[in-house]
């Protein structure tokens, strides 16, 4: 594995030259190349959205391939959002095109004077002028580059409005709502004028051993369709996610008051299917098929997934789901994370919930629970930055600030990104990841899912703990983190879908390593793809330290700790995330941080 | 022929794959004979390949390198074509992909059909009756193949979209 490097392109958007090199010397692909380029070239206390911040997209050796759902391709730079490591992965088919097209990595580097798009047409790679396109959402973006270069099969990764505006949560998309989603990497892409790459590619992957690939490709498909989940998973998707929670007591109702939502019934997953959802969409190459088409008298598209579904119904107190699944829609085509814009509105609806901030203050918008108006115009106004969206494209955070210390400790973020659409508190091992991980307050580095099975077996052979099984126990905890985080990390280089790979535990490390052999054609041993995640991870944390992360940032917002969770199945949890944090460390080999 | 359904085509392109992989062992969208469009706009995913139409207008080879096979598959000369890609041109959907200066016509696997196997929901399905279909409405498409394949989904999905409209729902 160590002898493989992919393809990189460099390209210098202020002088506009390209240059063809190699991918890093270390490295599973993806995610773990990204993070050891930045490590190395980028220099420490950069303005994230200055010309010094290096912005890398990347496939790995498996994309592409015959391998189900290695369809992602990861985006990373310095956050804008958190000032640490970014990054983000976008499923869909952009990434299998750019491996076609013969390139493994892109690396950004400096900014244009003026707005422009890669157009990389298998070997041929070009900047070209982007002029007309400014001001496009993401899908009149797509449309217009599949029209303009007659071909409608071309894949797009795109930035909409938000990202052109510098939204500090703003996405990179492809394939119109599959998105790149956490960080702000579509805020990096906008500070380099870079409003599109364009790929076209039709370079054969080939695995060098393909009978020992193909039984790889087989011995995975087998396990995702033996899964007790497949038929809800391809039924329902990720929206299934709200019953789930909701029976366990931990949904985020009125921006985490309650775990309770009393109008559940009517915008869970069944209401969704029963109302808007018309047929089910896929991801390349996955027998999963987990994505949904809606269509609604005021609009359609792909989606919600849960974070959208729940993030603009049970978050913001929102009983109309065609109203949430019409934000999840709009806020697709704008170009914004949803997991951040619906934090962003409904910590602002508790806000004045609290008498913390008026209407007036935010330029007379209606901010009660469910507020229509709230919910259609913040995004708009959040990614042009007009009025009250300028302050709010910032983040929590910061705009917490603006309105005093109350607000501030309504917040719901960890290093300044923004939580999921769940209470942390009755799962454990998903708050202790909101902790400590590498980009923030975010679940989906590694799903720790064994902790919501209850099955101890798996748990005993996966993390060395059977009491890691169940949410609500402490002990086990730091070493499923670890191992969630090992298996993230292992997904992001092999860029395969996490919602099968960690969160159906479809993907170990020993199915990789016959993968990567068979792709190869060369010995990969499973510890081999463990100590180079170990690696990368490292890499990643040290990334942070030299940007200034103390060991007191690996924590959880002062809301969740020391007050139990309200009420619901969960009623009275706390958490105690400083011992967590502790058993998370040793794990790790790091000093305490008391 | 082979069939697909764009009611249940999620485009997940697990045929593009089966097919890449069973004739070349490899994955490519240039070694596929099916080819899966994607209006993503609209919504409408569809997998196109030789409907081995009743008007066959790929068979006016310059170099009569093409014929009909008995399952109505186009069978290629090899020794006779010249690449000039007459055939690519012709296919009102377009259907016939071009790899390495041959065109690639779909040949039913000789068999088993992969992609029809690999299909996750059934939306592809292989049926005896080809010669009851006419691509007539359709040969006047323009522009390139992905554009013609492009316009070939847009009216085949034009019933589904009305029904969407009209407020029929995935468990209708």
């Amino acid at each position: 594995m160590r002898n493989h490097r992919g393809n990189c392109l460099r390209v210098d958007l202020t002088r506009h030259r390209i240059i063809r090199d190699v991918t890093p010397d270390r490295g599973l692909g993806g995610r773990t190349w990204n993070s050891l380029t930045l490590l190395r070239e980028m220099k420490p206390g950069i303005d994230p959205l200055g010309p010094e911040n290096v912005l890398c997209v990347a496939t790995g050796p498996l994309t592409g391939s015959k391998l189900i759902a290695t369809c992602r391709f990861i985006a990373s730079a310095k956050s804008p959002l958190t000032g640490y490591l970014g990054d983000s992965g976008a499923r869909g088919f952009f990434g299998p095109e750019m491996r076609w097209s013969g390139h493994d990595q892109i690396v950004f580097t400096g900014a244009s004077d003026h707005w422009v798009y890669l157009w990389i047409d298998n070997s041929r790679v070009e900047i070209r002028d982007a002029s007309h396109l400014i001001g496009l959402d993401i899908t009149a973006t797509t449309v217009q580059l599949r029209d303009e270069l007659h071909d409608p099969d071309l894949q797009v990764a795109a930035i909409g409005p938000a990202g052109e505006n510098l939204v500090k949560y703003a996405i990179i998309s492809c394939n119109l709502a599959r998105a790149a989603g956490r960080t702000g990497m579509g805020a990096v892409m906008g500070s380099k004028k870079l409003k599109a790459i364009v790929v076209r590619g039709e370079k054969p992957v080939k695995p060098a051993d393909p009978r020992r690939f193909d039984e790889a490709c087989t011995r995975f498909q087998s396990v995702i369709e033996r899964h007790r989940e497949f038929q809800a998973r391809r039924r329902y998707g990720t929206t299934r996610i709200m019953n789930s929670l909701a029976k366990i007591g931990v949904l985020p109702a009125y921006h985490y008051q309650s775990a309770v939502f009393e109008d559940l019934e009517k915008v869970d997953a069944d209401a969704l299917r029963r109302n808007h959802v018309v047929k089910s969409k896929s991801c390349y190459n996955c027998n999963v098929f987990c994505s949904r088409y809606n269509y609604t008298d005021a609009s359609e598209g792909e989606g919600p997934e849960y974070e959208a579904q729940a993030g603009f119904t049970v978050k913001c107190g929102n009983s109309d789901l065609e109203l949430g699944v019409g934000v999840s829609n709009v806020v697709n085509r704008l170009g914004l994370d949803c997991i951040s814009t619906a934090e962003v509105i409904a910590w602002l609806m508790e806000c004045r919930q609290e008498g913390l901030i008026s209407n007036a203050d935010i330029d007379g918008i209606d901010l009660s629970w469910g507020s229509r108006e709230a919910l259609l115009q913040i995004p708009e106004m959040i990614a042009r930055r007009e009025g009250i969206g300028n302050l709010l494209a910032e983040g929590t955070r910061y705009a917490a600030r603006h309105f005093g210390p109350g607000a501030v400790k309504l917040t719901a973020e960890v290093k300044g990104l923004e939580l999921f659409s769940a209470d942390p508190r009755g799962i454990k091992g998903y708050a202790l990841m909101n902790a400590v991980n590498s980009r923030g307050g975010d679940h989906y580095r590694g799903e720790p899912m064994i902790e919501l099975t209850d099955d101890e077996d798996l748990a005993l052979r996966r993390v060395g703990y059977r009491e890691a099984a169940h949410r609500l126990e402490d002990k086990g905890k730091g070493a499923l983190v670890n191992y969630a985080e090992h298996l993230g990390l292992l997904s992001d280089s092999m860029t395969i879908c996490k919602n099968i790979s960690c969160c159906m535990d479809a993907m170990d490390f020993e199915l990789a390593a016959e993968a990567y052999s068979g792709l190869l054609g060369e010995e990969v041993a499973s510890d081999e793809l463990w100590e180079e995640c170990s690696y990368a991870g490292q890499a990643e944390r040290d990334f942070n330290l030299r940007e200034g992360l103390v060991p007191e940032e690996d924590t959880l917002p002062a809301r969740f700790i020391d007050h139990p969770i309200p009420d619901g199945p969960s009623a009275g949890t706390i958490i105690n995330i400083r011992k967590l944090v502790k058993d998370y460390y040793q794990e790790k080999g790091w000093a305490q941080h008391d | 022929m082979i069939e697909c359904d764009v009611r249940t085509c999620t485009g997940c392109r697990m045929c593009e794959v089966a097919c890449s992989c069973h004739h070349f062992g490899a994955v490519s969208p240039a070694l596929t004979r099916i080819k899966v469009v994607k209006l993503e706009e609209i919504g409408l995913d569809l997998a196109v390949v030789c409907s081995s139409c009743a008007e066959k207008p790929c068979l006016e080879c310059p170099s009569g390198a093409l014929t009909a096979g008995e399952r109505g598959q186009i069978v290629l000369d090899e020794e006779l074509c010249n690449a000039c890609g007459a055939c690519v041109e012709s296919c009102p959907i377009g259907a016939v992909g071009f790899y390495e200066d041959l065109p690639l016509f779909c040949d039913l696997c000789g068999g088993e059909i992969a992609c029809v196997n690999a299909c996750p929901t059934q939306a592809l399905s292989f049926r005896e009756d080809y010669r009851d279909v006419s691509l007539e409405a359709f040969l006047t498409n323009q522009g390139s193949s992905s554009q013609r394949r492009a316009q070939y989904c847009r009216v085949r999905g034009e019933a589904l979209r009305r029904s969407w409209q009209n407020g029929v729902r995935i468990d209708s």
